[in-house]
């Protein structure tokens, strides 16, 4: 009997000597099959595409592309490691995603990369290299990307490319400008600490600073509390306005995040996740006036559609020791809050990306644990119509 | 005495026959008597050859038991931790001469730090320890890896070791030993040890061949250790310090052509001081007193500066601990021991990290223990109590708060073993215990959560034991199946924000599991050939949430098959080893899917080893020795991942020559 086991053994150690990984030759996007999704409530005016960008763990390498593919109503899974094999996979942690004419732009935070594919196929086009980068917005001529860059080093790059470090203390972050023809970086302006989210308004961005790592470094451990507006054309600082105190606030309005630019009233949205302890997360705005306004408070995760944004969120945000979270939804539509009854939610561990197509339909993503592949769920006229399993943190949408 | 004979890197333990007896820390010059029998005996256990000329970490010699899962992050300088029955490596106490190795911080032990150099045994215990005058934190921790140094002992009144070792990973490591006797029943014994390794080697990543950068180390251990003997019992005093200076090479990851995976560097110094005095009062009344203080000191930067990509972390770390241990044992029938060990430790943390909280905690861990040891039937039982008080400062608060401090447990343990027929012997157990959750669990500024409770393992298992000899035979075999469950495990979860996650008791895993191990032996004439083979199943099922998608699934990094070969010839002066280890199909997630599949390896090591006994020296009866010995690890190159994004080497090798007087 122990013969027995022994020689298994050996046959075991035969089979599985030195497994060698066949890198699987490339795919065509239109050959790719995968979950056959109900997209009727769409009627005959849907979109081409819906492009969802998983962000993957920090260091796991796992960021990913979806497509939902209205064409034949495919829920496509990791399509970009599928059509371009050899380029290792989307990258480490998807940060942002945008349709910009007929390409998409990804910005692979961890990989430093900014990939542009082509919305039509998902083959490679570019892959620009930009330290740490964050958020997108673009105009005619050139897309922005926010970097944390600054954040750890001030550097610059030389003629070969490669990068110079000239400092490394504590500096500010920077908006990348890349050119949409040649995808080429075009110079850099210096913003606040950390920037995220950025709005592209009447030839004005307006960029949030987060301050996310300044606040753990010594000796401030402080979070940024800032907008920077940049003149784009002659892509200069132009005003950075401080936003801790709102009118009528009675909480400092710290750590920003999003930027909505509502082109009908002219008003910048921006939310703020709060420091984790008594300063809560809110969506406020700033008036054609300068003045600045709450919103609401509790914003995890918004969108907005024409002049509205869509929020979630929940009291609880700050309780650590909370195993389930009771979460609401609501729109803001310029003046007033409009609750959204939407049942789903209390199914959802952490909702985590939202996207809307109109008013009527819109996507919802839950992050689950972190960890494991999340889900994101399709919603029309407040009801689920259904819900497919996505990569790790399905957290944002592009719509082609 | 057959001293310069040595056995190959590692002599398995082939004298362990069943009527062998424990070697126990008490007195080694004392004749063990019935009464010292362990009633569980460890579930593996290496005998290292004090003259063995390549030494490995203590992390490669725990990778060939059944039942061990070394987490190993590659190279050097890389983290290893050990996994036993899929407990995780919080619920594995490290113990060297009975003392606690542990860390306050993760409750993770790297063995990759450990040379076993100087070391004589290590042991694996899957389920109960079961000796005499133990610690009351051996009674309380789930599984154990015993370590123990090894007793000098020179006929001339001293003796010592020079070796030189290097090899490919550009590895140099020199050592040396001497042992004094100063006085009689007095030994004096230091060492020091220095590694440097460059830590680059060639993986493939898709098309291409890179290099693994910046997984260079420079460690240096330096120890000194007074041994006393004296009527009744004895006594050991061992100052300990290593200090080490490596760089972490970080996952292999996408990154943009000319940004490194990471510039990450950190640097060690760890001292201790421990001590233990066993002493047997009469016949009736032993005791077991055992002091240690360790300091550790930690700085981890990331080199912002060379990599633009990582946070600005420049942070320092000191960790301080005292411990203190007093062990009873009461013999009331020659048969019959009843043991009180009380233990009391303080531990503390300081750092600059922000908002940080400055924890202390004061651990009171104490057990109640009875043995009966009769020829064919034995049996233990204790009962332990762990009782935990945290102070930590708040950062609102300003002063010393003490909101959700207190943590306690009890923790029952019942072993049995029959031994049928010579051949033959059945044992069982069943214990709880409960690890205490880490300083970074509770209060690592941007996850902690302050109100966890302990995690909870639950085990249960028994073996079946057979050993047998015919002529030039001889044949063990062990099969144990076992079952535990983790509860109220600690499991870091996301909150509304991604930059703020907060660790949870949610956790609920259960593991199933059987361990098969065979050895059979031959010796003849200069002839001594060893085969060991062992296989272990283990189901490890994540029942977190009923409902979840992944319920039901295996845990990460937990194959369901795995095993290895190990063939030990011996002849003459020459000895040959060959080790082959299989690991099947893991996932690095709970979800099993094809992402997330970690393929199977298996890998094979080979050494060879040469003994020539020289003439002795003037005014020396025992004649030195110098040792050859050349080892090929993974010989057929294999290119394989424990940990996703951290390739392992290909193959490799390190040759050494020792000179032992």
């Amino acid at each position: 009997m122990k013969k027995a086991f022994l020689l298994l053994l050996c046959g075991a150690l035969a089979f599985s000597a030195c497994d060698k990984n066949n890198p699987e030759g490339g795919v065509k996007e239109s050959d790719l099959t995968g979950e056959t999704v109900d997209l009727s409530e769409f009627g005959y005016t849907g979109p081409r595409k819906i492009f969802i960008l998983n962000e993957g763990q920090k260091g796991a390498n796992n960021a990913s592309l979806d497509v939902i593919r209205f064409s034949d109503k495919q829920y496509l899974s990791g399509v970009f490691k599928k059509v371009n094999p050899g380029a290792g996979g989307l990258g480490d942690v998807g940060n942002d995603i945008a349709v910009i004419g007929d390409e998409v732009w990804i910005v692979v935070n961890n990989s430093g990369i900014v990939e542009v594919i082509s919305a039509e196929d998902e083959k490679e086009i570019a892959a620009i290299k930009v330290p740490t980068p964050r958020r997108i917005a673009y105009d005619d001529d050139y897309v922005y990307v926010t970097s944390w860059s600054g954040a750890f080093v001030d550097g610059h790059y030389d003629e070969s490319n490669h990068y110079v470090v000239t400092d490394s203390a504590n500096p500010k972050g920077q908006v990348y400008r890349i050119d949409r023809k040649t995808k080429k970086v075009k110079g850099s302006v210096e913003v606040g600490y950390q920037p995220e989210g950025i709005g592209l308004l009447d030839g004005k961005l307006y960029v949030a600073n987060s301050g996310g790592i300044s606040s753990q470094i010594a000796p401030d451990y402080a979070y940024d509390h800032t907008i920077s507006v940049i003149d784009a054309a002659s892509f200069t600082v132009s005003e950075t306005i401080d936003v801790v105190d709102v009118e009528g606030g009675t909480r400092r309005v710290v750590n920003l995040k999003d930027v909505y630019v509502e082109p009908f009233s002219k008003k910048i949205y921006f939310t703020a996740l709060g420091d984790y302890g008594g300063n809560h997360s809110g969506l406020y705005y700033i008036q054609n006036d300068g003045k600045i306004y709450l919103a609401s408070h509790y914003v995890s995760v918004s969108a907005r559609y024409f002049n509205e944004i869509y929020c979630i969120g929940t009291e609880q945000e700050f309780d650590w020791s909370a195993t389930s979270k009771d979460w609401s939804a609501w729109s803001w539509s310029g003046n007033h809050k409009v609750p959204l009854f939407y049942s789903f939610l209390k199914d959802m561990a952490v909702p985590y990306g939202l996207c809307l197509y109109n008013d009527r339909i819109l996507f919802l993503s839950d992050a689950g644990d972190y960890f494991n592949p999340g889900t994101v769920t399709m919603i029309a006229n407040g009801e689920k119509v259904w819900t497919v399993t996505a990569g790790v943190c399905p957290g944002h949408f592009a719509i082609w | 005495m057959r001293r310069g004979i040595t056995a190959l890197i590692i002599l398995f333990s082939v004298s362990w026959s069943l009527r062998a007896q424990e070697a126990d820390t008490l007195s080694a010059a004392s004749v063990v008597s019935e009464r010292e029998r362990p009633v569980l005996r460890p579930s593996e256990e290496v005998r290292l050859d004090a003259q063995a000329a390549v030494p490995q970490q203590v992390a490669d010699v725990l990778n060939r038991f059944t039942g061990v899962q070394v987490k190993d992050y590659g190279g050097a300088g890389g983290l290893k931790t050990v996994n036993v029955r899929s407990l995780g490596s919080e619920h594995v106490g490290v113990f060297l001469d009975g003392i606690q190795i542990d860390n306050a911080q993760n409750m993770q032990v790297d063995l990759g730090r450990f040379s076993t150099d100087g070391l004589q045994s290590v042991s694996l215990y899957n389920g109960q320890k079961t000796g005499r005058l133990q610690t009351a934190k051996e009674y309380a921790s789930g599984a154990a890896v015993h370590l123990r140094t090894a007793q000098p002992v020179h006929p001339d009144g001293s003796g010592g070791r020079v070796r030189l070792r290097g090899g490919t990973l550009g590895t140099v490591n020199p050592s040396v030993q001497w042992d004094k006797d100063l006085l009689p029943g007095l030994t004096l014994r230091t060492s020091a040890e220095f590694l440097y390794s460059s830590g680059r080697y060639r993986f493939p990543y898709f098309d291409t061949t890179l290099v693994r950068e910046n997984g260079d180390i420079r460690s240096l251990r330096a120890e000194m250790m007074l041994l006393g003997r004296h009527k009744g019992g004895d006594w050991r005093l061992h100052i300990y310090s290593y200090g080490s200076e490596r760089g972490f090479p970080g996952p292999v990851i996408r990154r943009a052509l000319g940004f490194p995976f990471s510039a990450e560097r950190q640097a060690d110094q760890d001292i201790f001081v421990q001590g233990s005095w066993n002493q047997e009062w009469n016949r009736r009344y032993a005791t077991a007193l055992r002091l240690k203080y360790a300091n550790n000191y930690t700085h981890y930067c990331t080199h912002a500066e060379k990599d633009p990509m990582a946070f600005p972390y420049d942070l320092h770390y000191r960790q301080q601990s005292g411990y203190a241990s007093l062990a009873q044992s009461v013999t009331i029938m020659d048969w019959w021991t009843a043991d009180l060990s009380t233990d009391v430790q303080y531990n503390t943390l300081a750092s600059d990290v922000g908002q940080f909280v400055s924890p202390r905690r004061t651990t009171f861990t104490g057990a109640l223990a009875t043995r009966f040891v009769r020829e064919k039937f034995r049996a233990a039982a204790h009962i332990a109590y762990l009782g935990a008080w945290d102070v930590f400062r708040t950062p609102d608060a300003g002063g010393w708060s003490r909101q959700n401090a207190w943590r306690d447990a009890w923790m029952p343990s019942v072993s049995l073993s029959w031994q049928p027929f010579p051949f033959l012997e059945l044992d069982a157990f069943c214990k709880r215990t409960f690890r205490l959750p880490s300083f970074n669990d509770l209060y690592y500024s941007l996850m902690g959560n302050s109100s966890l409770k302990p995690e909870s393992a639950l085990q249960c298992g028994g073996d079946v034991r057979f050993a047998r000899e015919w002529g030039n035979w001889q044949v063990e075999a062990r099969v144990s199946p076992y079952y535990n469950r983790v509860n109220n495990k600690i499991v870091a979860i996301p909150t509304a924000s991604q930059f703020r996650w907060t660790m949870l008791n949610v956790g609920l895993a259960d593991i199933t599991g059987v361990e098969v191990k065979a050895e059979a032996g031959w010796s003849a004439g200069q002839w001594d050939l060893r085969l060991t083979g062992r296989y272990c199943f283990q189901q490890a099922l994540d029942h977190s949430t009923e409902g979840s998608r992944t319920y039901g699934n295996q845990i990460p990094y937990i194959p369901l098959h795995s095993g290895n070969l190990s063939l030990q010839v011996r002849w003459r002066q020459w000895a040959l080893g060959w080790d082959s280890a299989f690991t099947g199909e893991r996932w690095s997630r709970t979800a099993n899917i094809a992402d997330y599949r970690i393929d199977p390896w298996s890998i094979t090591d080979v050494s060879l080893q040469r003994t020539v006994t020289l003439p002795p020296l003037r005014r020396r009866t025992v004649p030195p020795s110098l040792v050859f010995s050349i080892r090929c690890n993974n010989l057929f190159n294999c290119h394989y991942q424990i940990v996703q994004g951290y390739p392992m080497p290909g193959i490799n090798g390190v040759a050494a020559a020792t000179f032992l007087w």
